[in-house]
């Protein structure tokens, strides 16, 4: 029997999904089985005869072979496989990071369909579907974001799931609207009108997708309320597919990217969000408020990147994208710790019988302070780290054409790095040193050796792709160079 | 067309334009009035209006109408169970503050059946401008291939999503009920334009996770 891949990378992420919700109690067998089938999924589409070696000897999958649902195709073409792999891959490396984070948690079954939709979306060619199964990936994201991990930490107050859910159903009007408008630009191919509305509400759409000033409020908001590894999730999977869907749509229209102004607009709006979110962080003490600007400068580097109209600018937005995963991680493992140490609220902790704000909260869980340090570090785009490779050839790049916009994005990414170091002094703050090592004593406040070798191994990934970056920036060129539409 | 058909599409036609206020004025009740039971019977009744609009798009489908009806008022059910569960959270809270505030001497407010809106006067002035912007949109702009009524009513939608996500961001159900007033005004313009199945089956979809997102998120600041 030969299954088409579409098939087996929607059906199998859902079936297990549904497998999940009943093993809720088995946390260490619902991550194994989730993080099995994401792997198998990106091993897939990696390599499509992996199924020749193992005992399916009556199953075939054509990875390539369409599949056709009520009229619609879902195909998967050579340049959705990096979508493809990069989904799943990630997904895959947060269901190990969610294993010791969120016990008993919906994340693991929910983070499948959301992986499974996400997959969908990149496989189907109509705007119209791959909006609404991105909107349906965003809404599932809610539950898990909010959901109170042991009854005790998380929860929040809703609002960031609230607000997400409410920014990407704003995004959704305009990308519907665009299919409606290109069907009827193929009718009346004479009326340009069409293409600048379309242009206009699509630029409008993927700006609220993925954060772009001015609508930027939910970034901060879902990184303060959320759960740190759903956080992540949202800021690397779902946000990857969107990007990811932006690259498509400039293949596919290749108008877009030819239209006077979209060098300039995408260089505005970058370096705006990469001033914004830089001078925001700066001053910022809130751990999880500075992931939420950091992404937003984040997104600004790559907004710039794409700005630059050259293959090259291409290659960094895709290495970037591919950092990002690794420094969040990084920082979801400390904030996820902080806030534990605050009951959910990362701007104060429980110091013994009082609650104190963070200051000194490094001495009391060092590992998850240097965790979130080393990944703002690394998110900042300052040495040792992927991001900084990635980001040295951004600066080089737009230097070509604008110093001083190069230096304004460097002063962005220095503001992110200012949070960071802010943050971190607050956190080991020596005047509570003292009083808190007692704290230590008292409780007995040891840190799960799982997490602390999660985090050594994170570290050392960031630490070794920082100082040998050159295989991941082939990787990202070879990537860049499928794509034609500059 | 069958004949139930053919009346359906009468009737929808003639009430189209009183639907499209209807939808306004209960918009205007979810704004203005604060008791979650009244909020529910008028949402009730705003999805039956959309539903009457939906009528006139699926003319020769009316089950999808009701279809749509249908989603509405279960998301209404679930809206309705989170809003007790909320209300009885809240009170227990208040009850334990009122026993501390009787034993501190302090007076407090006793619970009133009916309860306007806070900030009644800016609410109100809100509407109206947001009406008349809604109107003169709708004069002024009419949307493609839709009839203007229609049109009113998805531009009657989306002024009050923009006045339920703006301006209530602390009441997380009426945040929900805004963002599937724009899902209902994006389904109403969109539809008219491709009403295949796949198109509808999937917003039915998108509506009914909205709703139970949002009843969700408005019992998790109060689980215990």
């Amino acid at each position: 029997m030969t299954l088409p891949g579409p098939v087996v990378l929607i059906g199998l992420p859902l079936a297990v999904s549904l497998v999940l919700q009943v093993l809720r109690r088995w946390t260490a067998l619902m991550a194994f089985l989730a993080t099995a089938t994401a792997l198998f999924g990106g091993l897939l589409v990696l390599s499509s005869p992996l199924l020749d070696w193992l005992p399916l000897s009556t199953v075939d999958v054509a990875i390539e072979q369409p599949f056709y649902i009520l009229g619609r195709v879902l195909t998967i073409e050579p340049v959705d496989r990096l979508p493809l792999i990069f989904i799943f891959f990630t997904a895959a490396g947060l269901f190990v990071i969610a294993w010791r984070l969120l016990p008993h948690s919906n994340f693991f079954p929910t983070g499948l369909m959301m992986v499974a939709m996400l997959a969908g979306a990149m496989m189907l060619r109509q705007v119209v579907f791959t909006a609404l199964l991105i909107e349906i990936a965003a809404v599932l994201a809610v539950f898990p974001l909010h959901e109170p991990v042991g009854g005790h930490y998380g929860g929040g107050s809703g609002k960031g799931g609230a607000r997400y859910i409410a920014y990407i159903t704003l995004a959704l009007p305009g990308l519907m609207i665009t299919q409606l408008l290109l069907e009827l630009f193929t009718v009346f191919p004479n009326d340009t009108a069409l293409l600048q509305s379309a242009t206009i509400l699509l630029g409008l759409s993927f700006a609220i997708l993925l954060g772009a000033v001015p609508f930027q409020a939910w970034l901060s908001t879902v990184a303060t309320d959320g759960s740190p590894p759903v956080v992540t999730f949202l800021f690397t999977v779902n946000m990857g597919a969107a990007w990811f869907m932006l690259l498509a749509y400039l293949e596919s229209y290749a108008w877009l990217g030819r239209q006077a102004m979209f060098s300039p607009l995408f260089t505005t709006v970058g370096l705006l969000m990469m001033i914004i979110g830089g001078s925001l962080a700066a001053a910022q003490r809130r751990p999880g408020r500075l992931i939420g600007y950091a992404t937003l400068v984040d997104n600004g580097a790559m907004f710039m990147a794409l700005g630059t109209r050259q293959v090259a600018g291409v290659a960094l937005t895709l290495m970037i994208l591919m950092a990002r995963p690794l420094a969040l991680g990084l920082m979801t493992m400390g904030l996820d710790g902080l806030k534990r140490l605050g009951n959910s609220d990362d701007s104060t902790a429980n110091n013994g019988a009082s609650t104190a704000s963070l200051e000194g909260a490094g001495w009391r869980a060092p590992w998850r302070a240097v965790a979130f340090v080393v990944g703002g570090i690394a998110m900042a785009g300052f040495p040792l780290s992927l991001n900084f490779a990635a980001r040295w050839g951004l600066y080089r790049v737009i230097a070509e054409t604008s110093l001083f916009q190069a230096v304004l994005a460097l002063l962005g990414c220095a503001g992110v790095m200012m949070g960071v170091i802010g943050v971190a002094r607050m956190l080991f703050a020596p005047r509570l040193k003292a009083a808190t090592q007692q704290n230590d004593g008292r409780e007995g406040n040891r840190e799960d050796l799982v997490v602390l070798i999660l985090i050594m191994v994170l570290i050392g990934a960031t630490l070794a792709l920082g100082i040998f970056p050159g295989a991941v920036g082939e990787i990202a060129l070879q990537m860049a160079e499928g794509f034609t539409f500059f | 067309m069958n004949p139930f058909n053919a009346w359906l599409d009468q009737v929808s036609t003639a009430i189209s334009a009183p639907a499209a206020w209807a939808i306004f004025m209960t918009g205007a009740g979810i704004y203005l009035i604060n008791v979650w039971r009244i909020r529910f019977l008028i949402l009730i009744a705003q999805y039956f209006f959309v539903g009457i609009l939906f009528a006139r798009i699926f003319e020769t489908r009316p089950e999808m109408a009701l279809l749509k009806i249908l989603v509405g008022w279960l998301i209404c059910g679930a809206f309705l169970i989170s809003a007790r569960v909320r209300a009885n959270a809240i009170a227990r809270e208040q009850a334990r503050q009122q026993s501390e505030a009787t034993d501190s001497g302090a007076r407090v407010d006793s619970q009133r059946p009916f309860r306007w809106a806070s900030n009644l006067p800016f609410r109100i002035l809100s509407l109206i401008v947001m009406t008349i912007v809604a109107y003169l949109a709708a004069e002024k702009y009419p949307l493609p291939f839709i009839s203007a009524d229609l049109a009113l009513a998805c531009f009657i939608l989306i002024i009050l999503a923009v006045l339920f996500i703006g301006t209530e961001e602390n009441d997380m159900m009426i945040v929900g009920v805004g963002v599937l007033n724009l899902l209902a005004a994006l389904d109403i313009f969109y539809s008219a334009q491709d009403p295949g199945l796949l198109v509808t089956g999937l917003l039915v979809m998108v509506n009914l996770l909205v709703g139970l997102a949002f009843s969700y998120l408005a019992v998790v600041e109060v689980a215990e």
